[in-house]
């Protein structure tokens, strides 16, 4: 039998604590009178991946849309509670949604480019908060696409359209053009359930490589993928948050039931 | 094979003849009216036609050019007056009234626009423009054009926007853009295909009408580009033409329907094309 | 403990379980028929010791195999990860056991036409007994998923230690008397050593159920005696 070789980092423990970028305060969220998150109290470690799970319904989706307001796209829906990012209160009636989306940011579930070039799609958001010559917007576009790994499948062809890429290669567009316009936090809501297993370990490999600079979120469905590459786990049951800790921990040692009978398939 | 499967193929072949019959019922009218159309069109097709002012009565020579003038105006005109107003419309239906109220009310109310008869909103310009001004004009006409073409682009426009889809909004949105900005570099570039084939549909549509313009902007024997009095229109030439005893009136009648059904019929194509580039994107 | 929503996930689980029970039993056997066949010098019975050997490997190829096809294809998670990876280490340390009484088999056969001093080996049949009970409860923890009754085996270990220090002296004892008693009094001592290593890896057993039925691990270092 051959042995592995495994870096020596590898199982190493996150340190004890990180300073805390994100913290949820009582929060509870309504879609008109139904009551989809109750009284939720985390926080989202800084440069560290947390990963929320649980059946559908749960709300896990729902927490993630409020941390950039995206729920305010839509009428009748309503957060109450806190969410201080960096000590201030997000959720705030005076908050420009606009400036902390560009704090931070979203990939989605489907690959969404926008129907332009490769280059257009990532300048674009780049454009939007900075005022900077074509040459320093070039720069931000290749150092966006290299943090995406995508450069070398997309640097001969920028002028084509971004809907031209393959499902895979779209997604890490979009995550590029995230990372382009230099959030605090990345937050991915199911972001490789519509990828092949290639595709969704490259995606997992540029998670693993983003936490260095970014504090991130990631929903899925896909228990295996938050044992991956999370650091923290939120396990979601019908608007309640019923266990959250160390990723390690969750998937070996989870102390609560309701958790033990989901990670393991036991869900009646 | 049992009873009941060899009856549900029975009924199968009853239905598709029928489906069959109706086609080729309908298909036949259009057939024979194109034919009829070429038939007695063509036969006074030349380009004196396109030179030529219509020709008073009992007159051999003469062509449309000045209705032709009239028509193409007119129709730019009102649709160039039409189109922003009901792309803006359409606009305001799918992107920021999507969850109101009031938004159930105008698509409500605009069906009924698409659905009125034009000869109603002839007379309402009629009404409303050509009365207080004191005087048919071409700018009445256009005016009148312009009113069938909203409800036509606000359909269209906001049926467009509806189908991009929403996680391209939010997908924006989370970049920090603003909703006008999301509006107009994303979501009218993704529906940007069928918004043109939407106007050019609209267009299509009004170069034939020929009610609004009876009451609007007449008719004019002449060359006569100012819209402030009547203006010489295909629509209304042909109504007047094809009832007269004149033999080169009616000759003249048919080749103006001609016309107008080969301009509409490329409009309809070139936004069917511009339709299918969408698709395959 | 409710089902899986996948029933095969159960049935494979259950089949581990069935296998480990068999090993155990085997093992168990071993071990009481190697001290038999050590007391009273019955070099048949030790063959059969022998003989056993290969199914208890057998056995614990079978586990490791199951064991590695069900992590590939299910990922288990939580209990079920611990159940599997204990069944892992568990089928090794019972495999060791086996090979420890047929180590004990084999010296009674050496033995066996040159036993000198019977009163030696009464030390050692306590130690057997103690190390059986040891296998005995662990089996049975692990059978009853009981954490407590494993964190009793393991902190019992001290006992057998003990006996295995009274053990050395006395068959130090019976070579000084007389020198023709070292190479007999010799074997009991590498019995003896067996006996005490059965009883350790009773105790890893204890061990590995402890962390699979309560998800804690037991401290690293145990009473000693």
């Amino acid at each position: 039998m051959t042995t592995m070789t495994i870096a020596a980092d590898a199982f190493q423990p996150p340190a004890a604590s990180a300073p805390v970028k994100i913290e949820v305060r009582n929060l509870d969220f309504f879609y008109g009178a139904f009551r989809a998150l109750k009284n939720i109290n985390l926080s989202l470690e800084q440069n560290r991946v947390t990963a929320f799970i649980g059946p559908s319904g749960c709300g896990k989706s729902t927490l993630l849309r409020i941390l950039n307001r995206m729920y305010d796209l839509y009428p009748g829906q309503r957060a109450e509670g806190e969410v201080l990012l960096d000590g201030a209160n997000i959720l705030d009636p005076g908050v420009d949604v606009n400036l902390l989306r560009a704090r931070v940011g979203m990939v989605f579930q489907k690959p969404t480019p926008f129907p332009m070039t490769i280059y257009d799609n990532i300048a674009f958001g780049i454009k939007l908060y900075e005022k900077l010559s074509k040459s320093e917007i070039d720069g931000r576009v290749e150092a966006a696409l290299k943090g995406a790994a995508l450069w070398n499948e997309v640097k001969d062809k920028l002028n084509a359209s971004g809907l031209s890429l393959s499902g895979g290669q779209q997604q890490r567009l979009c995550i590029a053009r995230t990372v382009a316009i230099r959030p605090d936090v990345i937050l991915f809501d199911e972001p490789c359930s519509a990828l092949d297993p290639i595709s969704t370990a490259k995606v997992e490999e540029l998670i693993d490589e983003l936490k260095a600079q970014y504090t991130i979120a990631i929903v899925t469905h896909n228990m295996q993928q938050a044992a991956r590459v999370s650091d923290n786990t939120a396990f979601m049951y019908l608007g309640d948050l019923v266990e959250f800790g160390e990723t390690s921990q969750m998937f070996t040692t989870p102390t609560q039931k309701a958790t033990q009978d989901y990670i393991t398939g036991r869900f009646g | 094979m049992n009873s009941i499967y060899a009856r549900r193929r029975r009924r199968n072949v009853i239905i598709r003849v029928l489906c069959y019959a109706a086609a080729a019922f309908g298909l036949t009218w259009l057939g024979l009216i194109l034919f009829t159309l070429f038939w007695n069109g063509l036969a006074g097709l030349n380009l004196s036609v396109f030179t030529q002012m219509t020709p008073p009565p009992g007159s051999k020579t003469g062509g449309l050019a000045n209705a032709i003038a009239g028509s193409a105006i007119m129709t730019f005109l009102g649709v160039a007056i039409g189109a922003p107003i009901g792309m803006l419309a359409g606009t305001f239906l799918a992107e920021y009234g999507r969850h109101e109220r009031l938004t159930t009310v105008i698509r409500f109310i605009n069906d009924i626009l698409l659905s009125a008869p034009s000869i109603i909103i002839g007379l309402f310009v009629y009404v409303a423009v050509v009365l207080p001004m004191g005087g048919f004009s071409g700018l009445a006409g256009a005016l009148a054009l312009a009113v069938i073409v909203i409800p036509v682009v606000v359909r269209t426009t906001e049926d467009m926007l509806l189908l991009v889809p929403n996680p391209l909004r939010e997908a924006a949105s989370a970049l920090g853009m603003p909703r006008s900005l999301v509006i107009k570099r994303v979501a009218y570039r993704a529906a940007r295909a069928g918004l043109i084939t939407g106007v050019l549909l609209a267009t299509a549509r009004v170069a034939g009408e020929t009610a609004p313009l009876l009451f609007t902007a007449l008719n004019n024997q002449f060359w006569n580009i100012d819209m402030t009095t009547t203006v010489a229109n295909l629509p209304v030439t042909i109504n007047n033409f094809v009832q007269s005893p004149y033999e080169y009136w009616r000759q003249l009648a048919w080749t103006g329907a001609l016309i107008i059904t080969l301009a509409v019929l490329t409009l309809n194509v070139v936004a069917r094309i511009l339709g299918r580039e969408r698709n395959t994107q | 403990m409710t089902e899986h929503i996948v029933k095969a996930y159960d049935a494979e689980l259950d089949l581990i379980g069935a296998k480990i029970a068999e090993m155990g039993g085997i093992a168990e056997k071993m071990l009481s028929d190697a001290m038999d066949a050590l007391a009273s010098l019955d070099v048949a019975l030790a063959q059969k010791v022998l003989g056993s050997d290969p199914r208890l490997d057998g056995l614990q190829r079978e586990i490791e195999d199951q064991a590695v096809r069900t992590i590939a294809r299910r990922q288990p998670m939580a209990v079920d990860l611990r159940e599997l990876v204990a069944s892992i280490h568990i089928a090794g340390d019972l495999e060791r056991v086996g090979d420890l009484a047929k180590n004990i088999a084999k010296r009674a056969i050496k033995v066996a036409d040159d036993a000198r001093v019977p009163r030696a080996i009464v030390g050692l049949k306590h130690m057997a007994e103690v190390a059986a009970l040891q296998l005995k409860n662990v089996l049975d923890a692990y059978a009853e998923r009981d954490a407590e009754r494993a964190k009793q085996v393991w902190s019992r270990d001290a006992e057998l230690d003990a006996l295995e220090d009274a053990v050395f002296r006395d068959l130090l004892t019976f070579m000084m008397e007389d020198p023709r008693n070292i190479s007999f009094c010799a074997h009991l001592l590498f019995c003896g050593k067996n006996l005490e290593r059965v009883g350790d890896h009773a105790t890893n057993i204890a061990e590995n159920v402890h962390f699979m039925v309560s998800g804690a691990p037991l401290p690293v270092n145990r009473p000693k005696g």
